[in-house]
């Protein structure tokens, strides 16, 4: 009674006026830094650190046309040259030139001045656009400008698929002025606005990407209201009270001000990607408070004193609340080793918040229970009224789980977990890196922004590139590295070597091929001037011959604004790995062949929706594993601190690392990959898992009379007391979590929605059958322990008129309680610490 | 010393009441050009508060000052949009130097000659093009010294950009990064002859069809050394100028498509053809000219001229991030301005919505230019600055009178921040050397397609 943890709860319920003050300091503190809170998706962020790629990527942004926005329109009845589907086009691009932020200079279509064809005359070349200043009408005009497009390499390539049924608009945005949502809008609005029977039109690119993204993020603040609400309304259903709704309701509040406004004052944007946590820790918030509350309500059956049932509850509920806080915001930090600065970010965000569970939780919780109105159904709450149809019910399903656990069912269910064991390992080790999606895996395969990508992928060459930079070593030399002939004979021999190997890309595109078309022109048009003489005085020629009158931004995709930088771009089917994986072997291999470091640059590999998804696809496989052996590790030492025991470890870690290979193999018999999304929800769940372990072994530590062991009897006992408990915390998170997949149009949310209900129902399935299984098979001595920080029990009859110090009320005065308090202190009215 | 007879608001309640009314003569006090046809004086047309800018800011900047981020809000309206940002925003500075009261100073000798002897010649014909009475071309100087209309003050700008019958540009230029970096330097020569709207009152060779042979010829880096364009207006101001590339590399000319106006000649350069003199094409492809404001601005108009003080006219540099994105300029309180907006009627596809130019009624020249986009954005800034070519003792003679020409450029791409800035130096890579004497066969020298041929093989 006289332990440090009691002294606090001591100091701390006789000082209220003080700790009220201090959280509410405290809560106006963090309040006022919510003004600088910011949900913003950095998709740079969510790309690791310090991989080879992202930082290639990161050097060389403007390759791979991050800015642009691809519109293709696409007749459904016909090819192209008609007037409709032009005056489409025209429109188009006219108006996409209106939208905000673009880049006036870089819209490309068959309708701007930009998309030329060459003829040759008898004193040089006549470069005129492939549509004249109004759209063609006429069948006469309309041949015409087919008969440009045919003389334009280019145009026939990139702008008009093979089939002449579609066609594109790329515009460029400036990065400085471009509002994704703005953009998205507007852009979208166009789409819309163009679509009829006889034509589709589909918007992709990066920045329509984004837009989805935020659009969908706008409906995700809807599914967080409405979740937040099933919460209370869940809440209000179990309590039936002002008090033991209020209570987890404030407590969860003050956390989540507590949280935002910590990443506000140190202005680090939320990713929106990942809110469906902080409303899993307001999930946990509500549990720990129930809990509490639950726990509070039953000593102030007893003691009819309010602080001094707050003051025991805090005593008794500290050490093992902290220590399931501290697994659960473990899981959570630990995400931070994955070098990934959105997890970094949300790890902190989030780690915070969840540890700050502990003061209010633990701390403010108490203090608002002794303050707030006792409510009338008491006894209903701590269990003494008549018990309900479901209580019931999941009484009698966990006595007979606990059947399973012990005796002679205990054998097959040993055998049968190990046959569940060896079934998941071997299924878990089938499971694939990353979760391949023709456009992004943020969104639904048949999302409309996943669709367009794959109609454009499937029209022309498409978005799935892979970049090869060639780095200038001295960025502002005056010879213009991308100008040199040994530069474009590197990118030659580069798309030569590529294009002959397996498994070529569908197309390959450099500077290079600009020049050659240049070269070809400017010598004449035949075909036979196309090849460059190895000598910087041609490339430089056809160089200037090719920039002639036009901005160095209508070749920003293939060499940066100063022409230093070039890159090679591969265009590829698809995104699958096996794509991936070859794409990149025979890459490399042609890096090999050139050589990596050259006189006046350096080749690097690479960037591009390949090479990035590869990164990322890295960063799990290194890190996935990782996570999961830190946290054991965590959770090892933590039980041991917990039980003194490193069998008890071993207890709590058996069922965890099961849950997770379960969850693995689940996966993998699903077809879903290990992605970034299943890194955080196995730490995530192994944090939250552990919990259910620790509350239930104490339990079973608590029910232990080493006088008269009974392991059955104990387990029976645990189970359907504290199994209830764990069963209701898993309720109360599934139904935070749950919508999400309904609900979500965003597959990240979605996936990651579905994956940690997943975890939460198996980790709590295997720690209500194997840790009960565990203790019956080793029979450990820990549980006889009566010196265990989260298995102290109280004696209340200490507090009561019997012990001299206070009176329990009548009307909550437990019919057992004369036959409790008969036993003795060690026994008598002593308060069952673990809590879920 | 002048008594003020006028409170502190005369001014802007009289450029309001001339806007309301449409045309309207220049000056405040008195009319302008009759002031100019007397005494090349303006101090009798305007209140102290428009000749002075210490007493138009009530004696918060007077000349010598430094107009920087400090203080430009103190003179925010008399600046264009995209100069106040550079100031506000960018460690851009302004000097500050008395207004120019002599008009003399502000003309080309000739030119002023011309104009004051034609003036109410010029006309404009049911065609839009702009007339003599008698029919003929226009004559020399400014055909519209008090112009009633945008595009009749758009003419005067339009008609001789140079204000010269022949100029030769030595220009180096030099292309800044939104980092602040060089990221292109380039040398080259711009040269200029009109045919018609010749101070001299004759047309060249007898071309009264064609408004004005015009050539740029690239002399440095080498990678762009030799490429060359040649540009020919036709009188008619409906009509798209030819224009021709030539790539020594090929020995090949190319022709550009006649209404692609909205690129840059070659790459890294911010200002399109279209930008050029703000009245980069014909008068007449664009239109909804109109006069939307007469007020007093800031203009480089006097003392940007260094010859005094660099054997080769170049300028010190400031501002940007690297300190290197802005020329050293001088500006001074011009009286009136009108501010003419045109939109490109005849470019179905032009990027550009609509251009404002500030127009200093003294000389009909303009001070300031910004282009908008469709969106009704800003988006770049032409800012040029004029000068007769005196700089203490130094002087510039052009044909016995001192010289009057543009000193510099700033252009401005507000949008995507890259900044092209240019001068007029005494001579450029290739030893060409700035001048305005026609008396050398220039045609054959440098305006005809055999001569950019020959000046890229060299």
């Amino acid at each position: 009674m006289h332990s440090i943890r009691f002294r606090i709860a001591h100091w701390l319920i006789a000082h209220r006026v003080v700790t009220g003050l201090v959280f509410i300091g405290l809560t106006v503190f963090f309040a006022a830094g919510l003004r600088h809170v910011e949900l913003r998706t950095i998709f740079s962020d969510l790309l690791p650190r310090e991989h080879p790629f992202v930082e290639t990527y990161k050097a060389h942004p403007n390759f791979g046309n991050p800015l642009t926005i691809t519109v293709m329109v696409k007749n459904n009845k016909g090819d192209i040259y008609n007037a409709t589907t032009l005056d489409k086009v025209w429109r188009l691009t006219r108006d996409i030139d209106l939208a905000p932020g673009v880049d006036h200079d870089q819209i490309l279509s068959i309708a701007t001045e930009k998309a030329r064809y060459a003829e040759a005359t008898p004193s040089g070349v006549d470069m005129r656009p492939l549509m004249e200043d109004s759209v063609p009408k006429t069948p006469e005009q309309i041949a015409e400008f087919r008969r440009r497009v045919e003389m334009s390499a280019n145009a026939r390539s990139f702008l008009i698929s093979g089939d002449e049924t579609a066609t594109l608009i790329n515009a460029t945005f400036i990065e400085a002025r471009l509002d994704y949502g703005e953009v998205f809008d507007y852009v979208q609005g166009l789409v819309e606005r163009e679509r009829n029977a006889g034509h589709d039109v589909y918007m992709a690119g990066q920045p329509a990407l984004t837009g989805w993204v935020y659009e969908y993020e706008a409906q995700m603040l809807t599914i967080f209201a409405v979740t937040l609400l099933a919460l209370i309304v869940a809440l209000v259903i179990y309590m039936q009270n002002v008090a033991g709704v209020l209570t987890p309701l404030i407590a969860s509040i003050v956390c989540g001000i507590w949280g935002f406004g910590f990443v506000g004052w140190l202005n680090s944007p939320i990713e929106p990607l990942l809110m469906i946590v902080p409303l899993l820790l307001v999930a946990r918030s509500f549990s720990h408070c129930v809990q509490f509350s639950e726990r509070y309500y039953e000593i102030y059956a007893h003691l009819g004193d309010r602080r001094k049932s707050a003051e025991i509850t805090t005593g008794v509920m500290m050490a093992p609340s902290i220590l399931g806080i501290i697994t659960d915001a473990a899981g959570i930090m630990l995400i931070a080793m994955a070098p990934i600065p959105a997890m970094e970010r949300f790890a902190l965000f989030c780690g915070f918040w969840a540890m700050m569970l502990i003061p209010t939780g633990v701390v403010l919780t108490p203090l608002l229970l002794s303050v707030l109105p006792n409510p009338r159904n008491i006894d209903r709450i701590i269990g003494h009224g008549a018990e309900s149809g479901v209580h019931t019910r999941i009484k009698a399903l966990l006595s007979r789980l606990s059947w399973l656990t012990h005796g002679r069912p205990a054998r097959y269910t040993t055998a049968v977990l190990a046959v569940v064991f060896v079934a998941s390992l071997a299924t878990a080790l089938q499971i694939k890196i990353g979760n391949p999606v023709e456009g992004s895996n943020l969104l639904w395969e048949d999302s409309e922004f996943n669709t367009a990508v794959a109609e454009i992928n499937r029209h022309f060459p498409g978005v799935n590139t892979l970049e090869i930079i060639l780095e200038a070593k001295d960025p502002e030399s005056p010879q213009r590295t991308a100008r040199q002939a040994e530069t474009i004979a590197t990118m030659q021999a580069l798309q030569h070597a590529i294009e002959q190997g397996d498994a070529p890309p569908r197309a390959t595109l450099s500077f290079a091929d600009y020049l050659m078309e240049g070269n070809r022109l400017f010598s004449g048009g035949h075909p036979k001037w196309r090849p460059l003489d190895r000598d910087d005085f041609s490339v430089n020629a056809a160089a200037s011959a090719i920039m002639l009158g036009s901005s160095a931004k209508a070749f920003s995709h293939v060499t940066d604004f100063e022409q230093q930088n070039a890159t090679v771009s591969l265009w590829y089917k698809d995104n699958r790995q096996e794509t991936v994986d070859t794409a990149l072997a025979n890459a490399r291999a042609a890096v090999d062949a050139v050589g990596i470091d050259h006189d006046m640059f350096t080749v690097r590999l690479g960037t591009g929706t390949i090479a990035l998804q590869q990164a990322m696809n890295d960063v799990v496989d290194a890190y996935h594993w990782r996570i999961l052996a830190f946290l054991n590790l965590v959770i090892l030492v933590v039980s041991w601190v917990a039980y003194r025991s490193l069998v008890a470890s071993v207890v709590l870690l058996v069922p965890v690392n099961l849950s997770n290979l379960i969850l693995a193999a689940s996966m993998s018999a699903m077809g879903i990959g290990l992605d970034i999304n299943s890194v955080m929800v196995a730490a995530i769940g192994v944090g939250v898992g552990i919990d259910y372990g620790i509350y239930l072994l104490s339990r079973i530590c608590e029910e232990f009379d080493p006088n008269a062991p009974d392991f059955g009897h104990t387990i029976e006992t645990a189970l359907t007391t504290t199994g209830k408990a764990i069963m209701f915390t898993a309720t109360i998170m599934l139904i935070g979590i749950a919508p999400w997949y309904f609900l979500s149009e965003l597959k990240f949310l979605a996936d990651m929605g579905l994956l940690l209900v997943l975890t939460m129902l198996i980790n709590m399935v295997i720690a209500l059958i194997v840790v009960p299984l565990l203790v019956w098979l080793i029979k450990p001595g820990f549980i006889a322990r009566t010196d265990l920080i989260v298995g102290e029990g109280v004696d209340l009859s200490l507090f009561t008129e019997h012990g001299g110090v206070t009176h329990a009320t009548p009307e909550h005065a437990h019919p057992d309680d004369a036959d409790r308090s008969a036993v003795g202190p060690e026994d008598a009215g002593t308060v069952a610490t673990p809590t879920t | 010393m002048r008594i003020k007879k006028y409170d502190f608001n005369y001014s802007r309640r009289v450029f309001l009441e001339k806007g309301l009314m449409g045309a309207a003569a220049a000056g405040v006090l008195a009319p302008l050009w009759p002031e100019i046809g007397r005494a090349a004086d303006i101090t009798k047309a305007y209140p102290d508060e428009l000749l002075s800018i210490e007493a138009y800011t009530k004696g918060k900047v007077k000349p010598g000052d430094v107009i920087t981020a400090d203080n430009v809000d103190i003179v925010k309206d008399l600046l264009d949009p995209i100069a106040y940002q550079q100031v506000k925003t960018m460690g851009r500075r302004i000097n500050i130097v008395e207004t120019t009261r002599d008009v003399t100073k502000l003309f080309p000798y000739e030119y002023l000659e011309a104009t004051l002897r034609n003036q109410g010649q010029g006309t404009i014909g049911a065609d839009g093009n702009v007339w003599t009475k008698g029919g003929e071309p226009w004559i020399g100087g400014n055909p519209f010294p008090e112009p009633e209309d945008g595009l009749q003050a758009m003419a005067n700008v339009t008609l001789s950009w140079g204000r010269h019958n022949f100029s030769m540009y030595a220009i180096k230029d030099w292309e800044i990064s939104p980092g602040g970096d060089i990221s292109y330097a380039y040398d080259f020569v711009w040269a200029e002859l009109n045919t018609t709207a010749r101070a001299d009152g004759t047309i060249w060779n007898g071309k009264k069809d064609l408004l004005r042979y015009q050539s740029v010829w690239f002399t440095a880096p080498n990678d762009t050394k030799g490429s060359s364009f040649l540009n020919t207006w036709e009188y008619d101001q409906r009509k798209f100028p030819a224009l021709l590339g030539y790539l020594p590399a090929f020995r090949r000319t190319r022709e550009f498509p006649t209404n692609q106006r909205f690129e840059p000649l070659v790459p890294g350069i911010t200002f399109f053809l279209s930008d050029a003199w703000s009245s980069g094409d014909p008068l007449l492809t664009w239109g909804n000219y109109k006069i939307v404001e007469r007020k007093p601005m800031l203009g480089a108009v006097s003392n940007n001229w260094t010859g005094g003080r660099n054997e080769n006219w170049e300028r010190e540099l400031h501002g940007g991030p690297k300190g290197q994105t802005f020329h050293e300029t001088y500006m001074e309180l011009c009286p009136e301005c009108l501010v003419v907006e045109a939109e490109p009627t005849s470019y179905p596809r032009a990027p550009v919505g609509k251009k404002r130019v500030w127009i200093d009624v003294r000389n009909g020249m303009f001070v300031a230019y910004v282009t908008y986009d469709r969106r009704g954005e800003i988006w770049k800034s032409f800012e040029p600055g004029f000068s007769q070519y005196v700089d203490g003792d130094a002087v510039f003679l052009d044909n016995g009178h001192p010289a009057w020409s543009w000193n510099y450029v700033l252009c401005h791409d507000f949008q995507a921040n890259r900044m092209t800035r240019f001068i007029q130096a005494r001579e450029c890579t290739g030893g060409y050397k700035s001048g305005y004497d026609d008396s050398d066969d220039v045609y054959n020298k440098y305006l005809t397609v055999q001569a950019i041929n020959r000046l890229g093989a060299t």
